[in-house]
């Protein structure tokens, strides 16, 4: 084994086992965390209303969009124009709720 | 008891009686100035024999008065009643209202505390509508409760916890109970839900419940091994109470998983069903079942309406496949079947005698199924009327189809906002491969399915259609149209735009000597969220939540 795949290995225990809070925002740059945050999207069936790449029904990819916002969206459920998404908050851990927002934020204006 | 009280019990008795027989001769027919359940009469016509407003004078409706409902979270998606010139209506959030029906204005309001986790659940917070009997008005909330309130004040009465709101994936009422003489009954969601939907019978004076029937049968050949543990079923919709035979009759939600039934290998009873109950009990008098061990998500809580026909008692019953099942009201035997559209190709077709299901497509895993019509089925929940002057069934057709494909799925009763549907979707919809319009309002009769007209639309319909005596058909749609047909040709007499799409149910009422037409606007529900990639005009429909009456003009 190479010294540079160990470094990697331990770099990704390391975001594996650190439990990020609602103030604590992980590196949602991370690839992993933003596969991870896909593999959500279509599980928790945020897909039904978002579409499997987010240009569905109520689409993401027009929107610029940050963080915290994205996350809180996500935790507490949100009702605009008369729509309602459901809220995750308890349903999903908050190391979930980042790893959706990774995605989110990798599909939308603001990362580009 | 004296002996001329007794003459006089005795005349009054008859009186009583020869009405009831005078009444019988016309169904559809009856307490014509009133809209006093949710689909108005108990043979579920949706049919106002009011003919004030008719063909020739229609385009001289105006706007009597406009009501804002509440909420306007997921639109507005009742039918409201009216009865002796009060509105009874229900808007997001269970927010319950009495309104004059020559004005508009509130009379009182009620708004229940509802449990937070609703925030979280699948179906919430629409209601389809309220009940009104024994001096009370009735609700079905969204977290599971029964709820009565003074038809008077809007006090409330009494209050029942029906469904285990948290311990069965959020489980709910989002439509009206059935008032079966002395008993309510209360039918669940549960479709896409994990766990097993049922129907309770509750005591409409007290609130103390009766029993509950679950529309997932305990049966290993049904159900094999632990599958039937979240089957689904359910009965989201209304039911229709026939005091005839002291009978509600009910059409039940689809099993669980959706689209997934290698684990439920038998008929899955009594999905996808009519089942016929008797509301005292709740025992179960028969059952149709319409979709064995359904993967299209074609549910059957459609409107039961009842007909005599040459002397037979009749069901007619649209499965959301769109086949209508004609059957006999005393036991299920079919009489007919026959689709609403062409454009279906689950099956390639149903058996008329027999109603087997006849060359199915299967979903293989992991892998995109075209499949017509899509999970919004050939027609939606919303009714069709029916007018027996013009002998006409009036439905709102989709002619559009999705793509099934099912995925690997952990059941998990606590996720709540996430459908037990095994599925990342509800289907990627699509026009139909013969690329014709996606909707139209269709004509047709009841029993044999002869269309006599159809009118074409680019969004199609999906709102509760109403048919009255004036010779005319109201239809609205999500662009926010409101049209006026023609019954007999289907001839657009008057259009109206109303601000906002209708997912709702229009209805008909008279009050001192003036007939009025109640719409309810405001665009929302699950449509809203998920049709917009087909069609993309609906993605600016602002939502509302109002109500407007129409008469016409001095
Ligand atoms: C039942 C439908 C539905 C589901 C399921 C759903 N959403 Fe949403 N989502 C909505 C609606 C409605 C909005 C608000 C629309 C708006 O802001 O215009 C929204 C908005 C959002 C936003 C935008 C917030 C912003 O600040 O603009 C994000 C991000 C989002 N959803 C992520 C998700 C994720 C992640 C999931 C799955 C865990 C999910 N959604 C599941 C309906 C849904």
């Amino acid at each position: 084994m190479t010294r540079g795949f160990v470094m990697v290995a331990v770099v990704v225990i390391l975001i594996g086992d650190v439990a990020f809070s609602e103030e604590n925002i992980p590196n949602l740059k991370d690839p992993t965390m933003i596969a991870a945050g896909h593999d959500l999207f279509l599980g928790k069936q945020c897909a039904h209303c978002h579409g499997a790449d987010g240009r569905g029904g109520i689409n993401l990819t027009r929107r610029v969009l940050d963080p915290k916002g994205v996350f809180q969206s996500i935790a507490d459920g949100r009702e605009k124009s008369g729509l309602r998404m459901p809220a995750w908050r308890g349903v999903l851990s908050d190391d979930e709720i980042w790893q959706a927002t990774a995605y989110v934020l990798s599909i939308s204006q603001q990362s580009k | 008891m004296g002996k001329m009280t007794l003459v006089a019990t005795v005349s009054l008795a008859c009186l009583l009686c020869t009405a009831t027989i005078a009444l019988a001769a016309d169904p559809g027919t009856e307490d014509p100035n009133n809209w006093p359940q949710y689909n108005r009469t108990t043979n579920a016509w949706r049919y106002s024999p009011l003919d004030q407003v008719n063909k020739e004078n229609v385009s001289k409706l105006s706007v009597a008065w406009i009501a804002h409902g509440g909420d306007i979270t997921m639109g507005i998606q009742e039918t409201p009643l009216a009865i002796d010139g009060v509105i009874y209506s229900i808007t997001s959030g269970d927010r319950v209202a009495a309104l004059d029906g020559k004005t508009g204005r509130e009379l009182w309001s009620y708004e229940p505390k509802l449990d937070p986790l609703v925030k979280k659940v699948l179906f919430a917070p629409y209601s389809r509508g309220v009940a009104v009997g024994h001096g009370m008005v009735f609700i079905g909330t969204v977290d599971g409760r029964g709820i009565a309130l003074d038809q008077k004040t809007g006090k409330q009465m009494w209050e029942t916890h029906l469904t285990d709101f948290a311990n069965c994936h959020g489980c709910n009422f989002t439509s009206p109970p059935v008032i079966a003489g002395d008993v309510l009954t209360f039918g669940s969601t549960a479709g896409e839900l994990a766990t097993q939907g049922k129907i309770f019978g509750v005591d409409a004076k007290t609130g103390k419940k009766l029993w509950e029937f679950n529309t997932i049968k305990d049966d290993p050949h049904s159900w094999p091994g632990e599958s039937g543990k979240y089957g689904g079923g359910g009965a989201w919709m209304p039911g229709t109470y026939d005091a005839d035979t002291d009978t509600v009759f009910y059409g039940t939600g689809n099993p669980g998983k959706d689209f997934i039934n290698s684990e439920r290998a038998g008929d899955n009873l009594y999905t996808d069903s009519i089942v016929a109950l008797d509301p005292k009990t709740g025992q179960l008098k028969w059952y149709r079942q319409e979709i064995k061990q359904d993967v299209w998500d074609y549910d059957s809580p459609y409107e039961v309406m009842l007909f005599k026909k040459d002397d037979k008692n009749l069901i007619v019953h649209m499965n959301k496949s769109g086949y209508v099942f004609v059957l006999d009201k005393n036991d299920g035997k079919i009489e007919n079947i026959w689709p609403i559209s062409d454009v279906k190709n689950f099956v390639k077709d149903i058996d008329k005698r027999t109603g087997e299901l006849i060359g199915r497509v299967e979903l293989p895993m992991n892998q995109e199924t075209l499949i017509c019509p899509s999970t919004f089925g050939g027609r939606s929940w919303n009714s069709g009327a029916y007018n027996p002057k013009s002998g006409l069934w009036y439905n709102n057709v989709l002619d559009f189809c999705g793509y099934l494909k099912p995925v690997a799925q952990k059941d998990d009763p606590k996720d709540y906002g996430t459908g037990h549907t095994g599925s990342n979707d509800f289907g990627r919809l699509v026009l139909a491969p013969d690329g014709r319009k996606p909707g139209r309002l269709d004509a047709r009769d009841p029993f044999t399915g002869e269309r006599k007209w159809t009118y074409e639309m680019d969004v199609p319909g999906f709102a509760s259609a109403l048919t009255t005596g004036g010779g005319l058909v109201f239809n609205g749609d999500p662009l926010g149209m409101l049209r006026a047909f023609d019954a007999d040709t289907g001839k657009v007499l008057w259009s109206f735009n109303t601000g906002s799409g209708m997912r709702s149910g229009i209805i008909s009422y008279a009050v001192d000597g003036e007939q009025y037409i109640l719409v309810p606007s405001g665009w929302g529900s699950y449509a809203a969220l998920l049709l917009p990639p087909l069609f993309p005009q609906l993605e600016k429909v602002p939502a509302a939540s109002t109500l407007i009456a129409f008469k016409l003009a001095k």
